[in-house]
């Protein structure tokens, strides 16, 4: 852990106690980015900076704020701090905010979860610049005589935070991200101009996959939207592909927070130990994955991380609750939010599932929609391509799926052995059986 | 810069944060008069036009054609209401400046929390390494501010706002909405209030500055019946002084959410494929901002990934429509005395009855086109580098009446409300989702309809509009949050009534 950083830390928290403070948690951050982006050949744009800030929770009377400031001088924090608490005191009274009781903060696993990678200093920025450029050049020779613009990108960045609180907990983290990828503009038919792209992202740099497998694929999944076009409504088995997998579950998993239970906004309500989802569907939080963006060891309560079943073969088994929402519950609390969340994989990949499926629809990207977490009814505007016999037909746009989550998760049949790798939603594409796909 | 001028900032900050602010001095009289605005920087950071040209000659020190500094100072509160109780305050203190250098279409681009010379130098370097020569070290002269009007005045500033205030006024909306229906069984509110000002300074001699607020009320109320539950939310806001909150707003506030979470109890999906669509008055307009707006942003025009990109000058829908981004609407969310370039803000007529007339620009890209920039320069902070981003954009009313126009449609789709939209830039294809709005069967409005998402391609939607109504609304919330490039900046938007011929309507019928 930083000592400069856990020095401040501790020093406001002595300054908050001092002005009024009841109990108080702090946390310090900073953080270094650099980004090159291409454009045709070109450098396009270059930014590079560094940030920091401090965040102050103030529990006065069983009042409570968080406050943000980048001014970390002791000085200038001080009065930050003695204002923090004055607007506290104006606040009404909640009985349920308090710091954790600290017997929560025991346990944490002794385990290297691999976020912190130091190639990032070592990647140079003339590196990163080749790096930017070759993924264009990938995508430019692959992309062909249609390309009208590829833009291509390489980003680092370096994260490092401090947490302690009043009644015992510290904590620190340090994350490095590598990110590199494309999007292609093609000249389809008549003014549509299609674009793709492709984006991988790591915590490690030797992850990265090599520069013209990035582009590669940017322009092929650039490729494969032309001559897409709406057809006609029709009922269909749909897989949904690994990397949109995310925007459907985000909607399941909005409604098993403690907020939303408590708020009575969740479609969830009372359906713990019951089937939610079709037995194919096992969901897990996984805060241990090495490198995972969602890898913690200890929340944003302080409990330390734990591997959670949340859907186990399609029945309910958990919800997110954080300290607080346990108390307004009356219940013990699990974990205010998602680290990892792991769909369990099945054995087969897309392409096996195309051939043996008929005929049906693989959806590529989401557009617009949004998702009710009181009633679970949902809408979303879907990019993909017909299939018959393993074999892309008619790329589609302009269509959409409709459903309640209960019934759409009831319908998974099958998933994938593909997780996405780039993201804290290690999703395989997920295959539902009788979706309405409404188009003309 | 002096010692006393950064502890100044201090009490400033702190104060913000805790929206219990202890004022600089100059700034104790009540309202933001001009002369109040100017010298902001100056007095408080110690930021002189010495220091100035010291971090834009660094800026071009490679050879860059053109160079921005962009100052920041901000303070923003939200208080939040939870079962009843206002019990929760969230505050931030943002400063910082960005700084930017063009080379042709390149930026190089750098920022900086700490406002000495030498991390602004630092800074600086970074945004220089954009060109790769040797400096041009052109001499920077005396800067000019534009010519400015006030669309936002303040009798008080947000900070002198007591938090007592703001506190009743979210518990009023808390207790109205529970009084209103006795199917509300929670009610979450805040109250949020942005002081943000800024400071531009150009090495083509533009030095602008302006004091950007924004506030708004918002709720969300949940209703059940008879074991079953709805929600919906509303705010009411914008660039405004506090002031604008009367009884009477807070009556709509809560009359439009109460209302809206109630009648959802008797809404269904509508049945699903293409359609007549009528779009309603005023929060529609995020239609026209989805799947117009974006595609006549210049920066995809330039880079010809837009699909409006060969449209210039030609017929892209019937004489009746008429589309407008203005800045100069006063209190508006989207609207701008100056853009984050210091360019003026100003009305820029995008579709002239039926004819594309012009794209939203900001400086590279007018530079691009050999137009004068049209005020379109935004982004989200100091962070970020400016995009050409919408401000307030609508339609203008045409003749026909909202009840022709339902009138004109046997079977078809009028919709209330609608929120989050998105678009495919290049093929234009767009989807929006409808919380409210109405079944039209023969002429009349019938069912209500919720829950259901509209798929349509921009271009292709813009020349089906074929009636257009007198009744214009501009959407009068202030949380119009516009998300471009990872950049997001409050937006405006209204429409009047209209009537699209064709529209796919998603549904989970077949």
């Amino acid at each position: 852990m930083n000592r400069e950083m856990f020095d401040l830390a501790f020093q406001t928290l002595e300054m908050a106690k001092t002005a009024g403070a009841d109990q108080c948690r702090v946390a310090i951050n900073r953080d270094r980015s650099v980004e090159i982006s291409y454009r045709d050949h070109q450098v396009e744009t270059i930014k590079e900076a560094g940030t920091r800030g401090l965040f102050l929770e103030v529990f006065v009377n069983n009042r409570y704020s968080s406050q943000y400031t980048s001014d970390l001088r002791p000085a200038e924090l001080k009065g930050f701090v003695v204002q923090a608490i004055a607007t506290t005191r104006l606040l009404e009274e909640d009985p349920f905010r308090t710091l954790p009781d600290p017997r929560y903060y025991e346990g944490r696993a002794p385990v290297d979860l691999k976020r912190s990678d130091p190639a990032f200093s070592s990647l140079s920025t003339e590196q990163m610049h080749e790096i930017a450029r070759d993924v264009g050049e990938a995508a430019q020779a692959k992309a062909g005589p249609r390309m009208i613009s590829v833009t291509s990108s390489c980003a680092k960045s370096w994260s490092e935070n401090v947490r302690l609180s009043s009644n015992g907990f510290e904590g620190g983290e340090e994350n490095t991200c590598f990110s590199s990828g494309a999007s292609i503009s093609l000249q389809d038919e008549g003014d549509r101009r299609p674009c793709g792209d492709h984006f991988a992202e790591v915590s490690t740099r030797a992850e990265l996959p090599p520069a013209e497998a990035i582009g590669a694929e940017a322009a092929q999944r650039s490729l494969d939207l032309l001559g897409a076009k709406k057809v006609k409504t029709e009922t269909l088995p749909v897989i949904v592909e690994n990397r949109s997998v995310p925007r459907l579950l985000g909607g399941l998993v909005a409604a098993m927070s403690g907020a939303s239970l408590q708020q009575k906004q969740s479609f969830l309500m009372g359906k713990k130990g019951q089937a939610i989802a079709s037995e194919r569907f096992t969901l897990v939080d996984d805060p241990f994955i090495p490198g995972g963006f969602g890898s913690r060891l200890f929340d944003g309560d302080g409990f330390p991380a734990r591997r959670r079943m949340m859907v186990d073969a399609g029945v309910l088994r958990d919800y997110y609750i954080s300290w607080y929402y346990s108390r307004k519950l009356g219940c013990e609390p699990t974990s205010g939010g998602a680290s990892n969340l792991v769909i369990a994989p099945g054995s087969r990949s897309v392409a096996e599932i195309m051939k043996s499926l008929g005929r049906g629809v693989l959806v590529r990207e989401f557009i617009g929609g949004n998702s009710n977490s009181t009633t679970g009814d949902m809408s979303v505007g879907i990019v993909g391509t017909l299939f018959a016999n393993g074999v892309p037909t008619q790329p589609i746009a302009e269509m959409n799926i409709a459903a309640n989550h209960l019934q759409l998760w009831s319908r998974v049949a099958e998933v994938a052995n593909d997780p996405w790798l780039y993201s804290s939603r290690r999703t395989p594409s997920v295959v539902f059986r009788d979706v309405v796909v409404s188009g003309i | 810069m002096s010692l006393m001028t950064r502890r100044s900032f201090m009490k400033t900050a702190a104060a913000g944060a805790a929206a219990l602010t202890v004022l600089p001095r100059g700034l104790r009289a009540a309202g933001a008069a001009p002369e109040l605005m100017t010298g902001y920087f100056e007095r408080e950071f110690g930021i002189d036009d010495t220091l100035c040209r010291q971090v834009l000659a660094r800026a071009l020190g490679k050879g860059g054609d053109y160079a921005d500094l962009y100052f920041e100072h901000a303070l923003n509160n939200r208080l939040v209401l939870e079962d009843g109780k206002v019990n929760r305050a969230y505050g931030e203190v943002l400063l910082g400046v960005g700084i930017r250098t063009v080379k042709g279409d390149q930026i190089g681009y750098g920022f900086s929390q700490d406002l000495t010379a030498a991390a602004m130098l630092a800074a600086a370097e970074v945004a220089s390494t954009i060109a790769s020569g040797r400096g041009a070290a052109a001499p920077l002269g005396g800067w000019a501010a534009p010519k400015m009007s006030d669309r936002y005045p303040l009798t008080r500033l947000y900070g002198k706002v007591p938090l007592e205030e703001k506190r009743r006024l979210v518990q009023t909306v808390n207790d109205a909405c529970f009084a209103r229906s006795p199917l509300v069984t929670k009610v979450n509110g805040s109250i949020y209030d942005e002081q943000k000002r800024i400071l531009v300074v150009t090495s083509d001699g533009t030095k602008a500055e302006d004091l950007q607020p924004l506030t708004y009320l918002g709720v969300s109320v949940t209703a059940e019946r008879n074991g079953k539950r709805e929600r919906a939310s509303w705010n009411l806001g914008g660039r405004r002084d506090f002031a604008y909150y009367t009884p009477e707003v807070l009556d709509e506030l809560v009359r439009t959410a109460v209302d809206r979470a109630v009648i959802l109890f008797e809404a269904r999906q509508p049945p699903a494929g293409e359609m007549p669509v009528v779009l309603g008055p005023g929060i529609t307009g995020i239609l026209l901002h989805e799947a117009i707006g974006h595609g006549m942003e210049a920066d995809f025009n330039r880079k010809k990934v837009s699909t409006y990109c060969t449209m210039l000058g030609r017929k892209v829908a019937e004489p009746e429509v008429t589309i407008i981004d203005d800045a100069t609407e006063p209190n508006l969310a989207g609207s701008l005395n100056i853009d984050d370039e210091g360019t003026p803000g100003q009305r820029t007529v995008l579709v002239d009855r039926g004819i594309l007339t012009s794209y939203m620009h900001d400086n590279i890209s007018a530079r691009h086109y050999g137009v004068a920039p049209t005020g379109n320069g935004r982004r989200e902070s100091y962070q970020h580098y400016v995009l050409p981003r919408m401000r307030n954009t609508y339609m203008l009313p045409g003749p026909a009446t909202p009840e022709e126009v339902i009138r004109s449609v046997p079977r078809g789709l009028y919709i209330e409300d609608v929120s989050n939209g998105q678009v495919s830039i290049g093929q234009g294809d767009f989807a929006f989702y409808v919380s409210q709005g109405r079944l039209i069967e023969g002429g009349r409005l019938t069912a209500p309809v919720k829950d259901v998402n509209i798929m349509g391609n921009g271009p292709k939607m813009l020349a089906s509009i074929t009636m257009v109504s007198n009744d214009l609304a501009m959407y009068q919330g202030g949380a119009g949050q516009c998300g471009k490039g990872g950049q997001g900046v409050t937006v405006g938007f209204g429409l009047p009534t209209v009537l699209v011929k064709s529209m796919t309507v998603g549904g989970s019928k077949a």
